[in-house]
């Protein structure tokens, strides 16, 4: 091939990189400094990590310090949440951007799926209970509903049964009505049905288990937003006490929920993006090819020159279209959620938490004690416990 | 960083309790309870205590933050016209009073007789809301509703509502 064929397409192709120099290009996730305490590192990723993915990385934090039992440092967290999570209304500058041709999706703010803002509001919802205010704790578990309000299938709307249900028992801890809100948490149910309400118990207790959903991007250019199904060995729990045992069954199940949403509007722009990155390469490949035949023959040379350079120009612009689905994810979410109620007069017990695998057998190494310090009448005793104790983001 | 009014809205806004609303809502309540008959016409001073706020939206709020703006708005603004008992203080002011009698500390009074005060009238309120969602966004309504109760009669004396509705469209690519 002549050498000014080569000058030309080289000349070509640094201009269009020129032009596209303005597009965003991916950079390597923020991962904070890794010192083996989650509230040290998640909060230091708070602090350092981009702003787009601030909210990630208090909902990972959040989670940890209720772990840890550090419930002052959820609340102050999770109330950042929720503030992003409410105020994303309007114009979003970040937003429009990342639906561009040549813009990641990770490039908007961080406010996470349905299933994670529900999460979000859930978590608040306990604390506020634990803080003794069940009006504002109805006003979470109502919120993250409506998170669920969203799904593409009408069947898969605000199916979350332990929303409706916390619903309703809050509501008659305020001396409110909840008829419906126990018969929609039964109509959702798929693993297990909640027991009929007994408000006058004292002690509430919710717990999660397992490792939550994960997201991935699939399809030939990772356009698509996927959720790898989160595991459990544990399927049920038995609480007791030496005064009564519960036996909380998996009435939510996060896998579920998230792969249950549906297809987002984002997913139709990013499959268009993907056809136009898949289009952008053939007619590169096609025009680089044609052209180079056509620069060998004396009297098609300059024709040639033109096809290698608008092959050279496609391919750029397919290289920098960037269709790859926001895989950000909260990663310390549990994969099932339960609840139950005692009731323990004021004063210092001991439960013991049994988890049971799917055929019903205990898992001993996950059984443990827990001391707890009921108070005295009115306000009500609220434990949140998880199988997993600590999690490094 | 922008430093705004309170009543002024935001930039930064969702569909849900703002300041600007708390600002209007409770200027509304506190004009309207100001003109009350029973209070204007009451024989001596009238003493009110505060019953917190039930919130029955989606929204959480600082539950005493609409009452205390009234509050201090009726008893910035009318001087001497109606007190406010301080029942939230309850275990410090026993406290103190405990003290006094047994001498640990002094007291310009006697500390032996009975002198808090109980409540004429009950203000209080509650938040109601409701939601629609679409695809698109949000639309948040909230009503607001105040009361004054006649603590002997059980009597509602005084009712006012203010009501707002706000919707919010999410960008694309959070839907």
């Amino acid at each position: 091939m002549p050498l000014h064929i080569f000058t030309l397409s080289w000349l070509m192709l640094a201009l269009v990189a020129g032009s596209l120099s303005g597009c965003a290009t991916p950079s390597a996730p923020y991962r904070p400094p890794w010192t083996g305490d989650a509230l040290v590192d998640g909060q230091h990723a708070v602090s350092n990590a981009p702003p787009k993915d601030k909210v990630m990385w208090q909902m990972i934090t959040a989670r940890s310090a209720l772990f840890q039992k550090n419930y002052d440092l959820a609340e102050d967290l999770l109330d950042d949440v929720l503030r992003s999570i409410e105020n994303r209304y309007g114009k979003d500058k970040e937003a429009r951007k990342s639906r561009k041709l040549f813009q990641d999706e990770a490039g908007k703010f961080f406010i996470g799926e349905p299933y994670e803002r529900v999460m979000a509001y859930y978590y608040r919802g306990i604390l506020y209970w634990m803080a003794g205010q069940p009006d504002n704790a109805r006003a979470c578990f109502r919120s993250a509903q409506l998170q669920d309000s969203d799904s593409e299938k009408n069947e898969f709307r605000n199916d979350y049964v332990l929303m409706d249900y916390l619903e309703g028992l809050t509501s008659l801890k305020l001396s409110a009505s909840a008829d419906s809100n126990y018969m929609r948490a039964t109509n959702s149910a798929r693993l297990a049905i909640p027991p009929p309400y007994r408000s006058s118990d004292n002690v509430l207790i919710f717990t999660d288990y397992g490792a939550g959903p994960t997201k991935y991007a699939s399809g030939a250019y990772g356009e698509q937003l996927k959720f790898k199904e989160g595991r459990s060995s544990a399927r049920e729990i038995k609480i007791a006490s030496a005064h009564e045992e519960i036996h909380l069954g998996p009435y939510d199940d996060l896998t579920y929920q998230a792969s249950t949403r549906g297809g987002r509007l984002m997913d139709h722009i990013l499959a268009n993006q993907a056809v136009f990155k898949s289009t952008t390469d053939a007619a590169g490949d096609a025009a680089l090819m044609s052209g180079i035949v056509l620069a060998h023959g004396r009297n098609t040379q300059e024709v040639g020159l033109g096809l290698v350079a608008a092959g050279l120009v496609s391919k750029i612009f397919s290289a920098a279209a960037s269709p790859d689905a926001d895989t950000r994810d909260w990663d310390n979410l549990p994969q099932y959620l339960t609840f139950g109620t005692m009731s323990l007069p004021p004063g210092r017990h001991i439960l013991t938490l049994r988890y049971l695998d799917a055929a019903g057998n205990e898992i001993s190494n996950l059984t443990r004690t827990e001391y707890i310090q009921v108070n005295d009448s009115p306000k009500d005793t609220v434990l949140y416990f998880s199988d997993i104790k600590q999690q490094i983001p | 960083m922008t430093e705004m009014q309170s009543d002024e809205r935001g930039f930064v806004t969702g569909t849900g309790i703002e300041s600007q609303d708390l600002v209007s809502v409770t200027d509304k309540m506190a004009r309207s309870l100001v003109n009350t008959p029973e209070i204007n016409d009451f024989s001596g001073m009238p003493r009110i205590v505060l019953d917190p706020v039930i919130n029955n939206t989606r929204f959480p709020i600082q539950q005493g933050i609409f009452l205390t703006r009234i509050r201090t708005l009726l008893n910035s603004r009318t001087r001497g016209k109606m007190r406010f008992l301080a029942r939230e203080r309850m275990d410090a002011l026993r406290a103190e009073r405990e003290m006094k009698r047994t001498g640990e500390l002094t007291s310009s009074s006697d500390p032996n007789v009975q002198e808090f005060k109980g409540a004429d009238f009950f203000l209080t309120g509650k938040l109601d809301g409701q939601t629609t969602r679409t695809s698109a966004g949000t639309s948040d309504y909230v009503l607001y509703s105040f009361q004054l109760i006649d603590a002997r009669t059980s009597e509602i004396i005084w009712e006012d509502f203010s009501e707002l509705k706000k919707q919010g469209l999410e960008d694309a690519s959070y839907r």
